[in-house]
């Protein structure tokens, strides 16, 4: 008999290995999400009622310096769709756990990374085709990309690594949570503050002073800052003169990196933890 | 490397107060298959769960195919199978694409991956499923491609958690013909069991587990010869009462006749029974069946309780143990 045993034999193997595991696993969650086609329409159709809510309901009552509230507005709900992403996440990763599926993961020689980076990497890529369905939406209210090509790829990006880090905060709290629906709740919170104390939909400025403090210091502030300076939408709002909305874009690369250095290794120990 | 496929050694492990396994220890020949007896809760998935590198045990020490199970649980990973009661296989995905991206996980690339799923899928009767999603599956189907995907890498050692729990009469055969084979292939066989025939079927040694520790050993024959002997049981066509001490006589003074059921024991096993039926026969009563019975999993127990072992003692890890060798067939 012949054991098709394949090891990393150096370092180098073993990273490459690991590499493919994460592929493996990527490939494994987008086979899924093909079977689950309601839950990508949901997020396909999620942005729009978002864009009809906020931009027309009450988006008629706000009047800007300059220009036009939805274009405003946008980036914004870029920013929030990426982020309320993450509760998917950690419903799909507690769910993971709930059932035998990971026990099954568990056995075989894979990187104990694989598993939440295919998880994370997976809400990114499914989220591509509601990102379009928003954009396609924004530039039907009047929303565009001022500044060029180069600018909007960027500012694109920016909201992507922001949702592959939030991708990670919600891989955190399925694999702390101890059931789906205990996930979902507990993403609830996260989110709302971080989606609604912010600049999403109003400047920080006319905030209470405490409150004001923690949107001006919101991750998310600084993600929707740096897109609007790279969509060229800020429409005659100033920018309040806080360090991380100055320099929004250095901020949210900044803010990103340290969240994952700490987000990625904590949901990865827990996975990894034998019981 | 010490020349057992399993190697386990004072095994102890403790769910906060609740004490699991208390001091087990296994050796398991390559090539041979040992099967892990007993109740719910008695320690057997823990057990299983330790050698299979998913919890690692509180004390002791375990090697599965000559690698240490806490120190290099991922060389273990490589060289292991394993297939569970409850179905691991990702009921979205078809059965094909849930066996290519296992094959993708032991890193064996897109190519091998895909021809060994569809060998798999003839080997184990799923073809005509293959492109089906799991959760269409029957439990007979669902526990065949769970047996399938932990062959993926043709492992040396396969683990299987009460493989034929749930299972109709046909798929449980269907499933030790599956692990008879597999067998006479040169795998390595653990297997946990509720059913003493199960064990009995496939087993080259059976080990009792009770109370977190080993209650038992050795090969079937041994093992049901202490736990009480195997019994004839024939059912008469009809109860005639006129004939009842004719048949007491026929079958000796151990034989019960309760209605139409009549039991004796039966120390020769099928020599016994031919010769009780050919008795029985000549008394001119007339047979609607016959058959071997074996001492239930209970019978197994009282009589094992009952006897010297010092099972559930305080402080005793290695109380009611014994080291058993399992010789290969």
């Amino acid at each position: 008999m012949t054991a098709l045993i394949t090891e990393p034999s150096s370092a180098a193997s073993r990273l490459g290995f690991a590499m493919t595991d994460a592929v493996t696993s990527t490939r494994r969650y987008l086979l899924r999400s093909v079977r689950q086609p309601d839950i990508v329409v949901g997020g396909i159709l999620m942005p729009i009622i978002f864009v009809l809510l906020f931009g027309y309901v009450f988006g008629s009552s706000i009047q800007l310096p300059a220009g036009n509230y939805r274009a405003y507005l946008m980036s914004g709900l870029f920013a929030q769709s990426t982020l309320f992403s993450s509760a998917a996440v950690a419903v799909a990763v507690a769910t993971d756990m709930a059932d035998g599926v990971i026990d099954r993961f568990k056995v075989l020689p894979i990187a104990r990374s694989s598993v939440l980076i295919g998880r994370t990497v997976c809400t990114v890529i499914v989220g591509l085709p509601s990102l379009a369905v928003m954009i396609s939406c924004a530039l039907a209210v009047g929303w565009r990309a001022e500044n060029g090509f180069g600018d909007a790829v960027a500012g694109f990006a920016l909201l992507s690594l922001f949702g592959f880090t939030m991708g990670w905060a919600g891989a955190v709290i399925g694999m702390y949570a101890k059931s789906p629906q205990a996930a979902d709740a507990l993403s609830m919170v996260p989110s709302m503050m971080l989606g609604f104390v912010s600049n999403v939909f109003v400047n920080t400025a006319n905030m209470p002073a405490w409150l004001r403090a923690f949107a001006n210091w919101n991750p998310m502030s600084a993600v929707v800052s740096a897109s609007r300076a790279l969509f060229g939408n800020s429409q005659g709002v100033p920018v309040p003169h806080v360090w991380p909305l100055q320099h929004p874009v250095i901020t949210t690369l900044a803010m990103s990196g340290v969240l994952l250095g700490v987000l990625v290794p904590v949901a990865v120990r827990r996975y990894a933890a034998p019981t | 490397m010490t020349g057992y496929a399993i190697r386990a050694d004072g095994l102890v492990k403790s769910f906060g107060s609740t004490s699991a396994l208390r001091g087990v220890n296994l050796w398991v020949l390559p090539g041979s298959v040992c099967a892990l007896l007993g109740r719910n809760g008695a320690g057997k998935t823990t057990i299983v769960r330790i050698l299979t590198t998913l919890i690692q045990p509180d004390e002791g020490r375990a090697e599965v195919a000559g690698f240490d199970v806490t120190r290099d649980p991922e060389r273990v990973r490589a060289r292991i199978g394993v297939a569970g009661q409850s179905p691991t296989m990702d009921e979205l995905l078809t059965g094909r694409q849930n066996l290519d991206l296992i094959g993708r996980m032991y890193h064996h690339g897109p190519a091998r991956s895909r021809r060994r799923a569809v060998d798999l899928l003839d080997e184990f009767g799923l073809t005509d499923a293959a492109d089906r999603q799991v959760k269409t599956y029957s439990g007979g189907m669902r526990r065949r491609l769970d047996l399938a995907a932990s062959l993926v890498s043709d492992p040396p050692v396969l683990f299987l958690d009460e493989p034929t729990t749930g299972l109709d009469p046909v798929s449980r055969l269907g499933m030790w013909q599956a692990i008879r084979d597999l067998v006479a292939g040169g795998t390595t066989v653990l297997l946990t069991t509720q059913h003493l025939e199960e064990a009995d079927q496939l087993a080259d040694v059976i080990v009792v587990i009770s109370g977190g520790v080993v209650a038992a050993a050795g090969a079937p024959a041994q093992l049901t010869s202490t736990a009480g002997q195997a019994r004839l049981r024939v059912t008469l066509a009809a109860a005639v009462p006129a004939q009842l001490w004719e048949i007491q006589a026929a079958l000796g003074p151990g034989a019960r006749i309760e209605g139409r059921a009549v039991t004796a024991p039966a120390p020769g096993g099928l020599a016994s029974l031919t010769a009780g039926v050919g008795r029985l026969q000549s008394t001119g009563a007339a047979i609607h069946q016959a058959g071997l019975e074996f001492p239930t999993l209970e019978e197994v127990f009282t009589s094992l309780t009952i006897g010297a072992d010092p099972i559930g003692q305080p402080g005793g890890h290695d109380g009611g143990s014994r080291r058993l060798e399992t010789s290969a067939s």
